[in-house]
């Protein structure tokens, strides 16, 4: 059996032939096919099982709306659950298999669910499993979940990659069809730049399905002649194969493009692109979709709309059925039985619903083989083509604020209310649902469109086509049916789920779809809404505008996560940014930590080091007793200039700057308006107009923005200037008591002495026999330390050169683990303490704030909680057994008391070994704190299991009155 | 969406960090409790109409300019786009 | 003090690729400097550029070319000035000229520069550059700040398929990664 249903025509590729698989039988195809019609040309009727009864399901529809045929494609991690066997395109070798079935596709042993029916109704969740209390969770929801769902995922990684894009045009023209083409010329020719969209592999839209004739000539041949035009104006750019899913702000349209889906192997390009579209105008000419009726049984493999029956024989050269019966209200149901006939095929019956006829029910357990009508009558058919009618396509007019209208003169609601900006509807997407009548809009509003830009309207005229006739009664529910009806395929909805959701209460169409899950899934409601809408009606009793419409979200068919993704996978989710020393820090056993999308080396492990503790102890002691080095290029570093420089910062920061002396550095204490510690860093002076400006490095980008903000918002006539340069300049501390012996042999020709360079000092000099830098003396760490700054592009020449010159001083590198034991050692604060909730006082930096100047903060500076006599202030806390190790998060109780907010006395911020002391110590916020230094109390953490006696200390753990940084 | 930069033309506004209420330009200056209330006032109170409304836009991902963007919040629309310097200066805002 | 000649290392290691339809090379002979101008300096600024490199202040969306000497605007009063350092030409020289009349940072160690030309250059940006390309809107000397792949980045067109792109010097290396993944991407 070789493609038996293959028969004359089509826009298919005959002189080649494609292999295919389905449930793992190989059969053929031809190039031009869907795995759709290349299953009708093989006589595969059935195809899947439905949602919730696993009813058997065939073939519905020829695109995007299929509820039906979904099925799993290719195989191992490629494998994609749910895609419509209408829109998959023939490869060599693709590799398709049903979905929704236990045990095979034709014996699937969940169809007793079928005959459970009764019990499945609309809300059955909600209503069945709700006693005994303890079955929901361990019977209920178990087999739920297993029964559930339509196809399964592979469990692996997506092996595909997804890339995003952005385009921009004059006008982007959503669908390939009449409307469309017509629309391209005229926009084309005019000189517009045109994006033409069609989600189709072959643009011409129902022109390949019909055989209508434009220009004289035969459709598809004419939209043959209008692509090849286009093809080749260089302001055109046509894309098929890729979905508008969604009308987005100010013209943007997200798109996706199937780059390789359609081919054996991607050849390691992207499978999909999302492309986000600019466009100044749009012209929606996204066609309609025709929608069934609902009769008995109306859901049997062989029941199929009526025009893609046309598209299967017109435009892929297959019959879908051998002896097909039509059952129409509109006249395009005619148009069916004559272009079967025209191909030979044999129309059993033509089902008039404006006569009086209709189908009741219908028979054949795997696939259709007789109707039956009202009055008694049957006919023998294993096809039946229905028509009720066609529904705009006015998605993506109301992904805004659109509203669709009735018009009942086409049965249909056309797009409404207000349309994104920017865009206007051609074609039967507006309800103009005869070709001639089409082409002729298409033409017109790209006309308009081209006006509108300022183009001159182009010279050419309108396709012409003869219109053909257009009417419909709106039939929607084979009321004398004692049968299931099926309004939404895909989700197993019938037309009495409908009236009992409304008789329940259920009166909003939202609250319909939700409670019966009406159009859920892949399908969207695409061929479903509409009927189910009407039923809704009928019920109550209303007309279809008074009993509403669901509107659209995006996507207007699905989407692929990993297209949303695009390249944000893995190591590729954020950026990466690396210190001058990275590659220096990696051949000498760093390892790293992401600070943002920094990554600091941690520490630098040695052989033999058993542990973390003993590589950051060692690099402690070896800078508090030598020297260390660490990169500290991560900081934020901010160029400040202008004649008012001084005045600026001096508004900016707390504590006074206008008097700061050039060749110095003070540190400044940044605070939000609200009076909170926003920052801090140290701001060097280089000359009277010039400061180098440090941030700490979370938030380098959000200082200079907010500088930027104060800049040209607040004070717009100062005369400074902002650029960043923390990229710019490879920056490293060194400190430790032998750190001005190091620098001595850095540095060309400068005298180091307390005397000539004190603690605080700042200045450009050059190191190593020329090379430009900047030297400061300031500390983090508490010891005799600098930081000596080169131009990134010697930073990596740098850290070796120092190493080197500094081996005779046994310098040692340290890490940021180094770097926040000594922080702590110290009392310095940092994120752990300057969490958003901090003030001066409450770190001791109180008498620092100026009450002299107004600055950001300084209004708010004495709020109540700010000046509570209670407040919270920064301690230190060592324990009182030193074998404990502190853990952050502690909160603070006096021995005794109750653990509960009330006798709540503050909480352990930051916590670290030191190697000096020879136990854990530790940094908190007390109430009081200052009054308390030598009291005891528990530090209790409940979620580490932690409760320990700690004693109050200075925060200064070592050198308090900080002799070592200024020696 | 996209903003209309008053100098550089039509940018996405993935380009842009958004603030906030405009009002923000319009700091009280000085120290101490005379303006305390002004400043809380400043800090903690913003504008937030479901309609027209002035909002900070910063061009972080361009020339670093704040801009005032006039934006309805129902629909989207821009209907103006300022340098907030030239607005700054323009409420007497000067050093 | 120890006299060891430091050496530059390229951001990119001197990074040159050939694609398809389009060659990625890492340019590492141009320096920057950031020039900015004082309130009511333009005039005289304007003047000094022209007297020494013939060269005028560039508007907001266009670099502007003279000799040896590029300005590239960066904001509405800070431009950068880009050049090929050779003997009377180097970044001390350019911020000694400008002392008077402008306020200038070394820039050249901020940012890595790449040059990508060749035919599918444009097909290439098109998965990364959300800005339009059209020659129309964006023609040679046309220069803009914007974002790819979540980096600042900035873009001037050198000629209708040539482009210098900038972006960081610390994060160069997943710049780097997303143009090269561009270019193999669109590769026809």
């Amino acid at each position: 059996m070789s493609q038996s249903n293959r028969i004359d025509g089509g826009q298919i590729d005959r002189s080649r032939t494609l292999k295919f698989q389905f449930n793992e039988r190989w059969l053929t195809a031809h190039p031009g096919d869907t795995l759709a019609s290349a299953l009708l040309a093989n006589a595969v009727r059935l195809v899947g099982r439905s949602f919730k009864y696993h009813r058997p399901r065939g073939i519905f529809s020829a695109g995007s709306e299929e509820p039906s045929a979904l099925v799993q494609l290719r195989k191992g991690a490629a494998l994609e659950p749910n895609t419509r066997a209408t829109t998959i395109e023939m490869f060599e070798g693709l590799s398709a298999t049903s979905q929704n079935h236990r045990g095979s596709l034709e014996h699937d042993i969940l169809a007793v669910n079928d005959l459970l029916s009764p019990f499945l109704s609309a809300g059955f969740y909600y209503k069945t499993f709700m006693w005994p209390k303890a079955f929901w969770e361990k019977l209920y929801e178990p087999i739920i979940r297993s029964a559930a769902g339509l196809g399964k995922l592979s469990g692996m990684e997506d092996p595909d990659t997804y890339d995003h894009g952005y385009l921009h045009c004059d006008v982007v023209i959503i669908g390939a069809g009449p409307a469309g083409l017509a629309a391209a010329l005229a926009a084309g020719r005019a000189g517009l730049r045109v994006i033409l969209a069609d989600e189709d592999f072959r643009m011409g839209g129902r022109l390949n399905a019909e055989t209508y004739a434009v220009d004289g000539m035969d459709g598809a041949d004419w939209a043959l002649g209008v692509i090849a035009e286009l093809a080749i104006m260089n302001n055109v750019r046509l894309m098929k194969r890729t979905t508008i899913y969604g009308a987005y702000d100010h013209g943007i349209f997200g798109a996706l493009e199937r780059m390789t889906d359609h081919l054996p192997d991607s050849g390691d390009k992207p499978r999909q692109v999302l492309w986000r579209i600019y466009s100044k105008r749009a012209i929606l000419a996204a066609g309609a979709t025709e929608r069934s009726m609902a009769f008995g049984n109306n859901d049997r493999p062989g029941i199929m709309l009526a025009g893609s029956v046309r598209t299967y024989v017109n435009r892929f050269g297959v019959a879908p059925g051998r002896k097909i019966a039509v059952f129409t209200n509109n006249d395009d149901g005619l148009k069916t039985a004559e272009d079967l006939r025209a191909k030979g095929i044999d129309v059993t019956r033509i089902i008039d619903a404006r006569e009086g006829d209709v189908v009741v029910n219908t028979n054949g357990r795997k696939g259709l083989n007789t109707i039956f009508l009202n009055r008694g009558r049957h006919v023998e058919a294993d096809c039946l083509a229905v028509s009720g009618g066609w529904s705009p396509n006015v998605h993506l007019s109301s992904h805004h604020r659109g509203r669709p209208e009735w018009r009942d003169d086409i049965a249909a609601f056309v797009p409404g209310g207000e349309l994104p900006p920017g865009m206007v509807v051609a074609g039967a997407a507006a309800g103009t649902m005869t070709l001639a009548a089409t082409l002729a809009e298409g033409h017109e509003v790209a006309t308009r469109v081209a006006t509108d830009l300022g183009k001159s309207g182009s010279l050419a005229t309108a396709p012409r086509a003869s219109d053909e006739i257009f009417a419909t009664a709106p039939i929607w529910h084979v009321k004398e049916s004692k049968h299931r009806a099926w309004v939404d395929l895909q989700n197993d909805v019938t037309t009495k789920d409908i009236t009992q959701s409304y008789r329940e209460g259920f009166r909003s169409v939202e609250h319909l779809k939700r409670y019966t899950t009406l159009g859920m899934a892949t399908e969207q409601g695409k061929t479903s809404n509409m009927l189910g809408l009407a039923v809704m009606a009928d019920a109550s009793g209303k007309t279809i505008p008074e009993t509403g419409t669901t509107i659209f979200r995006p996507p207007y068919s699905p989407v692929a996560i990993g297209a949303f993704a695009g390249r944000a996978r893995g190591k590729n989710f954020r950026p990466t940014r690396r210190t001058p020393s990275h590659n220096w820090a990696n051949e000498n056993g760093a390892s790293f930590v992401e600070a943002g999308m920094w990554k600091r080396a941690e520490w630098y492990a040695r052989p033999g080091e058993k542990s973390w503790r003993d590589s950051v102890d060692r690099e402690v002691k070896a800078t508090r007793n030598g020297v260390g080095i660490c990169d500290v290029t991560t900081l934020g570093k901010i160029d400040i200039q202008g004649h008012d420089a001084a005045e600026f910062i001096n508004k900016i920061y707390a504590n006074a700057f206008l008097k700061l002396p050039t060749g110095k550095v003070r540190y400044g204490l940044m605070l939000r308006e609200d009076g909170t510690v926003y920052d801090d860093g140290t701001t060097a002076r280089l000359s009277e107009t010039h400061f180098v400006m440090t941030t700490t490095t979370a938030n380098a980008v959000l200082v200079l923005r907010n500088l930027e903000f104060a800049r040209q918002c607040l004070w717009p006539d100062l005369d400074v200037h902002l650029i960043s340069t923390t990229d710019a300049w490879a920056q490293f501390s060194v400190a430790g008591p032998k750190s001005r012996a190091l620098m001595q042999k850095v540095v060309d020709d400068l005298d180091l002495s307390n005397e000539a360079f004190p603690f605080m000092a700042c200045t450009t000099c050059t190191v190593f026999g020329g090379t430009p830098a900047r030297l400061f003396r300031i500390s983090f760490s508490g010891e005799l330390a600098y930081e000596i700054a080169v131009p990134a592009r010697y930073g990596d020449a740098m850290i070796r050169a120092m190493m080197a010159a500094g081996e005779e001083l046994d310098l040692t590198p340290y890490g940021t683990e180094a770097l926040g034991v000594m922080r702590i050692e110290k009392g310095h604060v940092a994120g752990n303490e300057l969490n958003g909730q901090t003030d001066a006082r409450m770190i001791g930096l109180g008498n620092m704030v100026s009450r002299k100047k107004d600055f950001i903060g300084a209004a708010l500076l004495d709020r109540p909680e700010q000046v509570r006599e209670d407040g919270l202030q920064l301690v230190g806390l060592r324990p009182i057994d030193q074998d404990v190790i502190l853990t952050a998060g502690a909160h603070f109780f006096v021995e005794g008391d109750p653990e509960d907010m009330a006798h709540d006395q503050g909480w352990m911020t930051s916590v670290a070994y030191s190697p000096e002391l020879g136990h854990s110590i530790g940094l908190g916020f007390l109430k009081r704190g200052r009054d308390r230094h030598g009291e005891r109390l528990r530090a209790f953490s409940p979620i580490r299991g932690q409760d320990v006696m700690v004693e109050v200390c200075s925060p200064h753990h070592i050198d308090p009155e900080g002799d070592r940084q200024r020696g | 969406m996209i903003i209309k930069h008053p100098l550089l033309g039509p940018r996405d506004a993935a380009e842009f960090v958004y603030l906030g209420d405009a009002n923000m330009i319009k700091r009280p200056e000085g120290f101490g409790e005379n303006v305390e209330e002004a400043m809380y006032e400043h800090v903690y109170l913003r504008e937030n109409p479901a309609g027209e409304h002035h909002e900070l836009w910063y061009h972080e991902q361009g020339d670093r300019s704040w801009l005032v963007v006039t934006r309805n919040t129902l629909t989207h629309e821009i209907s103006s786009v300022e340098l907030a310097r030239d607005v700054a200066r323009r409420k007497g805002r000067s050093k | 003090m120890a006299d060891i000649p430091l050496t530059a290392a390229p951001a990119l290691g001197d990074v040159n690729l050939t694609f398809a339809s389009c060659v990625l090379t890492e340019r590492t002979d141009i320096a920057l400097i950031s020039v900015a101008t004082p309130h009511a300096g333009y005039e005289a600024l304007a003047a000094k550029i022209k007297d020494v490199w013939g060269l005028s202040m560039p508007g907001a969306s266009a670099s502007l070319n003279a000799g040896a000497m590029r300005a590239i605007p960066l904001a509405a009063d800070q431009m950068m000035l880009a050049f090929t350092p050779d003997g009377g030409l180097s970044e001390t020289s350019v911020q000694a000229e400008l002392t008077d009349v402008a306020y200038t940072t070394m820039q050249t160690d901020a940012w890595a520069i790449i040059e990508l030309s060749g035919a599918g250059a444009t097909a290439a940006l098109e998965r990364i550059c959300p800005l339009d390309l059209d020659p129309q809107t964006f023609p040679n000397g046309a220069a803009a700040r914007t974002m790819m792949e979540h980096l600042g980045a900035l873009i001037i067109r050198l000629e209708a398929d040539r482009f210098l792109l900038m972006s960081a010097r610390s994060s160069a290396q997943s710049f780097l990664h997303a143009v090269e993944t561009s270019c193999r991407w669109t590769a026809p």
